[in-house]
């Protein structure tokens, strides 16, 4: 199994878990066991798009009880004897192994999976600035043996690209101190923002757009004009560490 | 047909004009090579063979020189 493997370095790490929001697309080969019909193949296999129910494989860090979740679209790109090369869009969770067994199962000649790769994460994809470990281990020997850091400036990318696809609410530099010990962000603070809706995740970003915290929004966006105080977004996880930005009463000098 | 933020556009509601003090904090896109392996990410093409786990460690072993102690991934591929 190949494909797109978000890594996340230091103190982004307190990020990454956000991409589980967005959706996965892969590209995967099954073989089928048996002979089969081509149209009652597709017909079966395009039932799957929508809600199905899956029951983790064995091998698995998860609970073994079955989870509803959500195909999004499936594309069958090419039939091959016994061999169908299909893209699926998935939920997170979904997985694609266990989902080619199912669809062996409804076709009724059962099959596996034989390759899978994953061309989408959230709004990530091949094209942005895919690198091998290859890669890695050699923009790292040319930025210390050669002093020359343009390779790994090209792996190595900002977190804030990861994590674009959620909204933001831009803070007042005043603000940011606060938020980086772990204050919710309050009316004051916001200076514009990406609408959204109560308990949805929320970025928290300075006015420079670098990444502050992750939050959980404590209101509607809706209600932001016609209130002058309370909790807009309650911080999770801290990403900036604390000092970047000056203390509030310093800076209001 | 697509991912469920695929392709999105936000809009951006100003409740007010304010400047930000240029003294404090750096522009993403200004961010020094060590800044940015402090908030960075990797676009990983995993290879077969390994598991994800296997290939974190490895760019963590690779990026350790360069004081990157902790790596994350989302998502396991078996």
């Amino acid at each position: 199994m190949t494909g797109l493997l978000p890594l996340s370095l230091n103190r982004a790490n307190k990020a990454i878990a956000l991409l589980l929001l967005g959706g996965k697309e892969y590209i995967a080969l099954m073989h089928v066991h048996k002979e089969f019909d081509e149209e009652h193949l597709k017909k079966q296999m395009l039932e799957f798009v929508g809600k199905i129910n899956q029951l983790p494989p064995v091998r698995s860090n998860v609970k073994r009880q079955y989870r509803e979740r959500t195909v999004y679209y499936l594309d069958i790109l090419e039939v091959d004897g016994r061999d169908v090369l299909f893209r699926v869009g998935v939920e997170s969770g979904t997985y694609i192994r266990k989902l080619i067994h199912d669809m062996g199962e409804k076709i009724g000649v059962g099959a596996h999976m034989v390759e899978l790769r994953r061309t989408k994460v959230a709004n990530l994809t091949e094209d942005d600035s895919l690198s091998t470990l290859q890669n890695l281990e050699d923009a790292v020997y040319f930025y210390e043996k050669e002093g020359d850091e343009k390779p790994l400036n090209k792996v190595v990318q900002n977190i804030e690209k990861a994590v674009d696809f959620l909204p933001k609410v831009w803070i007042s530099d005043f603000a940011v101190d606060t938020v980086c010990k772990g204050a919710p962000v309050a009316v004051p603070g916001v200076v514009k923002f990406n609408p959204f809706k109560i308990d949805e995740w929320v970025l928290i970003y300075t006015l420079k757009g670098e990444i502050v915290a992750i939050g959980k929004a404590a209101i509607d966006s809706s209600s932001l004009k016609d209130i002058e105080k309370g909790i807009v977004i309650r911080t999770d996880s801290v990403i900036m560490r604390p000092g970047v930005y000056p203390e509030y009463h310093r800076a209001q000098q | 047909m697509g991912l469920p933020y695929e392709g999105i556009k936000r809009e951006v509601i100003s409740l007010r004009d304010e400047a930000t003090c240029e003294d404090y904090g750096v522009y993403p896109d200004r961010r020094n090579i060590k800044q940015k392996l402090d908030l960075g990410f990797i676009l990983l093409d995993k290879p077969s063979g390994i598991r994800s786990k296997t290939s974190a460690f490895i760019a963590k072993r690779i990026l350790s020189p360069l004081n990157v102690s902790k790596i994350g991934y989302s998502g396991t591929l078996v």
